[in-house]
Formats: structure tokens, C-alpha cells, sequence
């Protein structure tokens, strides 16, 4: 049976391919999304002392370490059994919501902006962002001005822009000083500049992708994402709460002590990437998503004023849930002036300069979990610990399993939409990349790999036989 | 010295990869006036900083030659067709960046030790120490 393999999927973080599986008449009858090189993580924990976590966990990758920090310190804290103090919650806050803006910076300007801004069917060797760069320079600056901002923010708090300190077990290592934060503040109002001017041009190409609307990962699902009385966009502090695709509570108020009732991980024998599903459904109905898309479909309101006026255009695009993973990138940039929003709205509060920063305890628990959502989607790091206080075994459920079946089924929908024969056209590969890439998944955290992506797209007969190649 | 950016990137936990990290921190006593920046690898924000200098000095290390040896280029823009800007990119795309995004490229050189060994250590060989010695000696006469 032919089969068309892209091999590795380029322009998002780490490696994978993907295989399109076509009958006998070359219509697309299966498609898999596979990652395929192992991180283990999980397992080069074990034994050591809990309070590593968070600085070994963060080394799980580049791109999402102050995420992984802050979801491991929480797992840390629970360890503890300590309140962190609120200016130090206030301050991971702030450190959260910078990670949110630069790694969100980083997916729309940097690795898709090219499909949109040169077009799906673009000559790869352009559609890139030195392609940007060259045709629409300001929009290159812009991108990298905001990734700019969430790293300096990163940088100021934390020491580094990549794999930072400063947030510990019980909060963080020490206070934001006067001329720290006037510093950031002093930024941003160029940054909801360039986000707001990134929004007004995205809506208006809309219209020019609706084929991509439709069929990029277009369907209904549960979503899953952090939830709280007030029904705000919540990133930090909440529980869990699953809601189908018209909006209604699934299941709710799931916390670290139970979100393993809720959420089942399946194995793949083609993938090192785990599934993960809801575990009252099972594995096959149980497909769920996270991230932006998820974020944005469960809460009410975002909680800042302008977000809130965009919050209220998308939620136009659809009566109940927003279902297109398309608009996984539109849902970005409102995050992104959320994100910097509420930034300053932190920045502002009087205990923020506070000292006491610290909550310091030896471990009052053998188990601990911490919940976060990190900007591709809900993180959650869970620990045991023996009376030594040493890792016995670690659990991390990453937002790209999370959305593990959907991408799969995803790149299903794309691949039957665009896969046409047994011709490889570029254009029609790269929608079926696209689809994936509308995910921002990130591999480096969910397993790992090394080296320089390309692209290898394989068409093979039923018996195996290659029948075309396309590699770049 | 006005406008002297020295940019040293490496691994200081993979042995030789350390050099330019290593040389800035020996450096920065000496040439007070310049601007020193230490990073893991080049990245796109570093473009602006660059079309704000007048000399930049790209400090790294090399795995091909003869351990211990110093070389010199001088380095000019180049364009690239890489797809992706997100983990690293080169000095002289890094240049290009600085001139099509920010109007202009500073004079820029590159300097590459070779290194002997690379593997996940902290400290340098005898042969990464020596090439460390040539840079420091070299990047005072460059500036």
C-alpha cells in the first residue's frame, strides 16, 4: 500500500515525520504523526535528591525551561506541603507569563509566519524566515523585538534567558528589585504595540486561509485546560477542568491528587510520544486539546481590558467551542497581549518589591504535584520521593501528548484534504506539516532529539517500493 | 575602542566548547571599554546589538584543526536559507540579519580555538587551554 513519509516534520521544536498511508486508488486512507527519537527524563531522576528537580527537569529543553522550573518547583512545594509566599507567587507569575509571550512570539513570527506571509504553496527554499526577513522586514522586527521582551523579562528575574535560576522550592530565590521592574515596564507598551499590530494583520488574512480553517484539525473534541471560580484565563493557579466542544463541564475541580482518574497515557508502538486521553472515555473517544485554543474556549473572560475586547471578537468565529487548530495561532497572539497585560498589571502591585520571598521546609509529603499551563498546554510534573527524600519515580505529562491524538487526527483531516495521488507536491506537504506546526508542539520536552531538521517525505508502493522521494 | 561588541558562545560544560565564554571572562579585566556578551549559542535578538557596534569579535570554539590553534577571519554577510532561526545561527547570517533588519553590519571578525576535546566535562584540555592563551593574546591587538 503507497505511503508518504515527511521525515522530519521542520520548523517546530524537535523531531518527528509524519506518514500519509494511501489505498490502492491514491486516496489518503490513514496518516500518523510520529516522534521519533527518546529523552527519558523520567528515568535519569530517579535517586536523585527532590530539590534538583527543578534545575535538572528544566534541562529537558531550550525552549520551555522556565515553564518545566516552575511546574517542578510546584511539585516541589506540594512536597513540602508549604503556601508560598504571595509576592513570590506573584513574582512566577510574572516569569510564567513571560514564557508565555516569547515562546508564543517564537511559533507565530519565527516558524509560521512564513506560511502565512509567503503562502502555503510558496517555494520552500523562501517560505522560511529568512524569506520574511528579506520581503517584510518590519514584521521581522517585530517578532523578534517581542521574543526579545519575554526574554529579557526571563533574563531580569531569572539571570539567563535560557535554563534560568531563581525559581526554587517555595517560591523563588530572591526579590525583583525597583529598577528591575521599571526596566520591564519601561517595555511595554511597545510590546502590546507590536502584538496589537500583529492581531490586526492577522484577522484580516483570514479569509485568504479559509481552506485551512476547515481542515485544519477541524473537529470537535474535549478540551482541557486550568480553570478557576471566576472563569479568567488562568495559567498559574487552578485546577483542572475538561469541557466539550458546545462548552459544557465534562468534569471539573481535577487536582493533583486526582488528575490520573481523569487522565489516562497510552503507549504508541510507532512513536516514543506518549497519548494521552480521557480516562472516563477511554483511549479510543477520549481524544482531548490543549493549549491557546483550549485556554481560550474555557474561560469567560480574560481578566485585562484589551484582551478581554479580543477575547470577545474570536469568540464570534464560532457559537460554542472555536474547533479549527487554525486559529491555535490567532488565540497566540491574544495570549501574547493578555500575557503582557496582566505583566503590568503585576509589575504595578505594591508587594511586588516585597522580601520575603522564600517559604523553606523539609518534606512533609512522599508525593507532590505541580500543575501548570505553559504555553503549549497543561504541564504536570508529579514526584515520589522515599524518607531520604530521593526521587523514587517521576511522571511528567506534557502538553504535546496531551495533544498527541488530535495532531494525529489532524494531520488525518489535512492529508485528506490536500493529498491528492501519488504525486508530492511541496505545498500540499507543507499543509500537512502546517497542521502539526498550528500545534506548536514541542518534542524536545515530550522526548528529545538532536541535530539539523530537514525535510524527507517518502512515497512508497504497497509493497514497499519507494516510488518518489522528496527530501529538503 | 567605541563600539567594540565581543561575543564569546560555547558549552562551559562540554569541555573545549567553553573557550569563548571562558576567553571573555579573562578578557573583561583588560578591555574595560568594550561590551562583553557570554551566550550558549548565536540567536536572531542578538542582531540588533550588532548593527549598534562598530567592531564585533565572535569568539568560539572548533572542533577541525590543529588543537591549540588560533584563526582569524574577517567576516562579511551572508545570507542563509536556513528554515528556521530558533536554536542557532551562524556569525555571518547573524550579520546579514543585523544589515537587512537594522540598516548596518559592523566590521566583524571570528576567532575559533581548536579544541581537543568536546565531551560533557567542565574545564579544557592542555590543547584548549593553549588556544585559550592565544585568543586573550590575540582579541587586544583586534580591538
Amino acid at each position: 500500500m503507497p505511503t508518504i513519509t515527511i521525515d522530519p516534520v521542520t520548523r517546530i521544536e524537535g523531531h518527528a515525520k509524519i506518514t500519509v498511508q494511501l489505498d490502492e486508488r491514491g486516496e489518503v486512507q490513514d496518516a500518523r504523526f510520529h516522534v521519533t527519537q527518546v529523552r527519558g527524563f523520567e528515568k535519569l531522576c530517579e535517586g536523585r535528591p527532590f530539590t534538583e528537580m527543578p534545575a535538572l527537569m528544566a534541562r529537558i529543553c531550550g525552549i520551555c525551561p522556565t515553564s518545566h522550573l516552575l511546574a517542578s518547583s510546584k511539585a516541589c512545594d506540594d512536597i513540602m506541603a508549604v503556601r508560598i509566599p504571595e509576592t513570590a507567587e506573584k513574582l512566577r507569575r510574572i516569569m510564567n507569563l513571560a514564557q508565555i509571550i516569547q515562546s508564543h512570539a517564537l511559533s507565530f513570527f519565527y516558524l509560521s509566519s512564513p506560511d502565512f506571509l509567503l503562502g502555503m504553496d510558496a517555494d520552500p527554499e523562501e517560505r522560511n524566515i529568512m524569506g520574511v526577513v528579506r520581503k517584510y522586514p518590519a514584521m521581522a522586527r517585530d517578532g523578534i523585538k517581542l521574543r526579545q521582551f519575554g526574554q529579557r523579562v526571563i533574563e531580569t528575574l531569572g539571570g539567563k534567558r535560557v535554563h534560568p535560576g531563581w525559581i526554587v522550592p517555595g517560591g523563588v530565590s530572591h526579590p525583583l528589585q525597583a529598577d528591575q521592574r521599571d526596566q520591564i515596564l519601561g517595555e511595554i507598551h511597545e510590546a502590546i504595540r507590536i502584538t496589537r499590530s500583529a492581531l490586526h494583520w492577522f484577522k484580516g488574512q483570514i479569509e485568504f486561509f479559509r481552506a485551512e480553517v476547515r481542515s485544519f484539525a477541524n473537529f470537535p473534541s474535549l478540551f482541557l485546560a486550568m480553570a478557576n471560580d471566576a472563569h479568567e484565563f488562568s495559567a498559574y493557579k487552578g485546577w483542572l477542568r475538561f469541557i466539550d466542544a458546545n462548552l459544557n463541564v465534562v468534569a471539573d475541580h481535577i487536582t493533583g491528587t486526582d488528575y490520573q482518574n481523569y487522565i489516562g497515557e497510552s503507549c504508541n508502538d510507532d512513536s516514543y510520544l506518549k497519548s494521552t486521553y480521557f480516562k472516563p472515555l477511554g483511549l479510543a473517544n477520549g481524544m482531548y486539546r490543549v493549549g491557546p485554543l483550549a485556554r481560550l474556549n474555557m474561560c469567560q473572560s480574560a481578566g485585562t481590558v484589551q484582551a478581554d475586547e479580543e477575547l470577545a471578537e474570536f469568540r464570534e468565529l464560532e457559537r460554542h467551542s472555536v474547533l479549527s487548530s487554525f486559529y491555535y495561532h490567532y488565540a497566540r497572539l491574544i495570549e501574547i497581549l493578555f500575557s503582557i497585560e496582566r505583566m503590568e498589571t503585576l509589575l504595578h502591585d505594591p508587594e511586588i518589591l516585597g522580601k520575603n520571598v522564600r517559604a523553606h521546609a523539609a518534606p512533609n509529603n512522599f508525593e507532590g504535584v505541580g500543575i501548570l499551563e505553559a504555553p503549549r498546554g497543561t504541564l504536570i510534573h508529579h514526584y515520589r520521593i522515599d524518607q531520604n527524600g530521593l526521587i523514587e519515580s517521576a511522571n511528567m505529562v506534557i502538553a504535546t501528548g496531551h495533544n498527541n491524538l488530535a495532531i494525529n487526527h489532524g494531520v488525518l483531516q489535512v492529508a485528506r484534504q490536500f493529498v491528492k495521488g501519488n504525486a508530492l507536491e511541496q505545498g500540499m506537504l507543507n499543509r500537512v506539516e502546517a497542521v502539526v506546526r498550528a500545534f506548536d508542539p514541542c518534542l524536545s520536552c515530550s522526548t528529545h532529539a538532536v541535530g539539523a531538521m530537514a525535510l524527507d517525505i517518502q512515497l512508497l508502493a504497497a509493497d514497499g517500493e519507494m516510488l518518489d522521494r522528496l527530501r529538503r | 575602542m567605541a563600539g567594540v561588541l565581543i561575543i564569546g558562545y560555547g558549552n562551559t560544560l562540554r569541555g573545549d566548547d567553553a573557550l569563548g565564554p571562558l576567553a571573555l571572562e579573562r578578557l573583561r579585566t583588560q578591555l574595560g571599554d568594550a561590551e562583553f556578551l557570554s551566550c550558549h549559542q548565536l540567536t536572531p535578538e542578538l542582531a540588533e546589538r550588532l548593527a549598534a557596534c562598530d567592531l564585533a569579535l565572535f569568539v568560539d570554539a572548533t572542533s577541525s584543526g590543529e588543537p591549540g590553534t588560533v584563526e582569524v577571519q574577517l567576516l562579511s554577510p551572508e545570507t542563509s536559507e536556513a528554515d528556521s532561526l530558533t536554536h542557532h545561527v551562524g556569525p555571518a547570517v547573524l550579520l546579514d540579519l543585523a544589515r537587512t533588519l537594522y540598516g548596518r553590519a559592523p566590521l566583524a571578525m571570528l576567532i575559533t580555538g581548536a579544541g581537543a576535546r568536546f565531551e560533557s566535562t567542565e574545564g579544557l584540555s592542555q590543547e584548549g587551554q593553549q588556544a585559550l592563551d592565544e585568543i586573550c593574546r590575540l582579541i587586544p591587538m583586534l580591538v
